[in-house]
């Protein structure tokens, strides 16, 4: 069983499903029957979080679910967890003088 | 086993009731106290107590009159007693024979009792209770019959999302919603902020384009709304929780979000607690709080509303949930894709599709199970929710600003 989940074939990110140390070799999933891959976790990866696919400059986009889900704000290698730190939504952005979409 | 049917209470007119209580809506906030009185004091009532009408501009006096009509014409109740304080008072939206007459409509019993011509507040809550007792006693002679599992109308939210929600929680209700549909039901979704930045993939569905343009109309609104504050939308929404959990822009929680709207083409976009004209998926405008859209969704018509927790950032064992019982009439069943949370909140949570995530089901084979589910609920099959005797307060989605 994979231990993070590519949710669709074009993402540059996976979803951890477990909790996943540093330094592992990790089974990226789609299920079970079609061709999968791994990657090595540069951190920590909490349940549920994200890891970087491939690596990414800032202003990157950053993609799941076959869309874009924001821009990298940082660079981010291939194995690092993607989150807030280094990930900006652009929808609804109130603060921003050109705003979202 | 194909599920088609579950057990009903047939009503006068219009779909089948899963549950059977006599309603007291109070319209005006001046006898929240009675209708709470008669509803403590009478098994099988229900009070719709929320912060009421005063100050409030005529957009959303006529959004708590929908409200409170909506649920009252709801399937689930057998009887309405409307409260009101005397002849002409208060705002003209919320005239309780205005109310009545909205609710009378579809055949079922509803009678005004308004202070004025009662005697007193405490002459009030008496017949109130006179009345409770005889609507309640009626309402146990209605019995279940068999009816087609299409007469079913199903509310879903999903809630402190987390990364299993976009998944296996909201796919597996997805699945479930889909055939639901296929079978002739109606799914109700919501949470006009979260489908920014899903609301294009959403309007290509919506079988008539008005309604694709009422749902752009709508998302854009809301993204306005949120640009307007001139905050960052990243401090509202996604909540600190769903950030915890690993979901990091708003566009991603919507992506996994709309998850739960499966796959069926959209019958309809509607307007706030306002029940559909067909069958099939609706989006309905509304704001997520869990103290507010079960209401709204039972005043759409829909007779059981379902809630889809992710749930991963909330405590490790037996935590609190997000809302009990606020669907008022409509039971509010807590379902999950996270086998995480499925495991802490075993007293909380109705249903796991969790095995999605531990590789022990398809998506397919949970949302089959969870289609099952809804019918057995349906039937009579209490949630974890409706064994405990408290509702949370109740928050109508008011546009604002007051006055």
């Amino acid at each position: 069983m994979p231990e993070a989940l590519r949710l669709h074939p074009g993402d540059n990110v996976a979803v951890a499903v477990a909790e996943l140390p540093a330094g592992a070799t990790v089974r990226v999933g789609p299920p079970p029957g079609e061709p999968g891959f791994e990657v090595v976790t540069a951190e920590p990866v909490p349940f549920g979080h994200k890891i970087a696919l491939a690596d990414l400059a800032p202003g990157d986009e950053v993609t799941k679910y076959g869309a874009v889900i924001g821009r990298a704000t940082a660079a981010v290698r291939r194995g690092e967890v993607v989150g807030v730190h280094n990930i900006e939504g652009l929808r609804g952005r109130g603060d921003l003088a050109a705003g979202g979409s | 086993m194909e599920t088609a049917e579950f057990l009903g209470y047939p009503r006068p007119t219009g779909a089948p009731g899963i549950r059977n209580h006599v309603l007291v809506v109070p319209s005006s906030r001046l006898v929240n106290i009675a209708a709470a009185r008669i509803a403590d004091h009478v098994p099988g009532t229900k009070a719709v107590v929320t912060t009421g009408e005063n100050g409030r501009h005529s957009r959303d006096r006529e959004r708590l009159a929908r409200l409170f009509t909506g649920l009252g014409r709801n399937p689930n109740v057998h009887a309405v007693i409307v409260l009101g304080v005397k002849p002409g008072y208060g705002y003209r939206e919320l005239d309780p024979d205005t109310l009545a007459a909205a609710v009378a409509g579809t055949g079922k019993p509803v009678d005004v009792l308004t202070v004025e011509a009662a005697g007193g507040l405490e002459r009030t809550v008496e017949a109130g209770i006179d009345l409770a007792r005889q609507r309640v006693r009626e309402a146990s002679r209605v019995r279940r019959e068999p009816v087609p599992v299409g007469e079913l109308s199903v509310g879903v939210k999903c809630g402190l999302s987390d990364a299993t929600s976009g998944i296996s929680g909201n796919p597996a209700f997805g699945r479930a919603a889909d055939r639901l549909v296929g079978r002739g039901g109606t799914v109700i979704f919501s949470e006009t902020v979260e489908i920014i930045g899903a609301e294009e993939e959403l309007s290509r569905r919506c079988t008539d384009p008005r309604d694709a343009e009422r749902l752009l109309r709508m998302a854009r609104e809301a993204e306005a709304a949120a640009r307007a504050t001139g905050e960052d939308i990243r401090t509202i929404n996604p909540l600190p929780s769903n950030i915890a959990a690993g979901l990091s822009t708003l566009e991603e929680k919507s992506l996994g979000a709309v998850e739960k709207a499966g796959s069926s083409p959209i019958a309809g976009v509607l307007e706030y607690a306002t029940a559909p004209t067909r069958r099939g998926l609706h989006f309905m405008d509304g704001w997520q709080s869990s103290f507010s859209l079960p209401m709204s969704l039972a005043a759409a018509g829909c007779q059981l509303t379902v809630y889809q927790l992710g749930g991963e950032d909330l405590p490790s064992s037996d935590p609190p949930m997000l809302a009990t019982n606020t669907g008022v009439v409509a039971p509010l069943m807590m379902i999950t894709g996270n086998p995480r949370t499925a495991a802490k909140a075993a007293r909380s949570v109705d249903f796991s599709s969790g095995g999605v995530i531990t590789g022990g089901c398809t998506v397919q084979e949970a949302g089959d199970a969870l289609f099952g589910y809804l019918a057995e609920v349906a039937s009579g099959e209490l949630t974890r929710g409706e064994t405990v005797r408290w509702a949370d307060v109740l928050e109508p989605y008011f546009l604002g600003p007051v006055f």
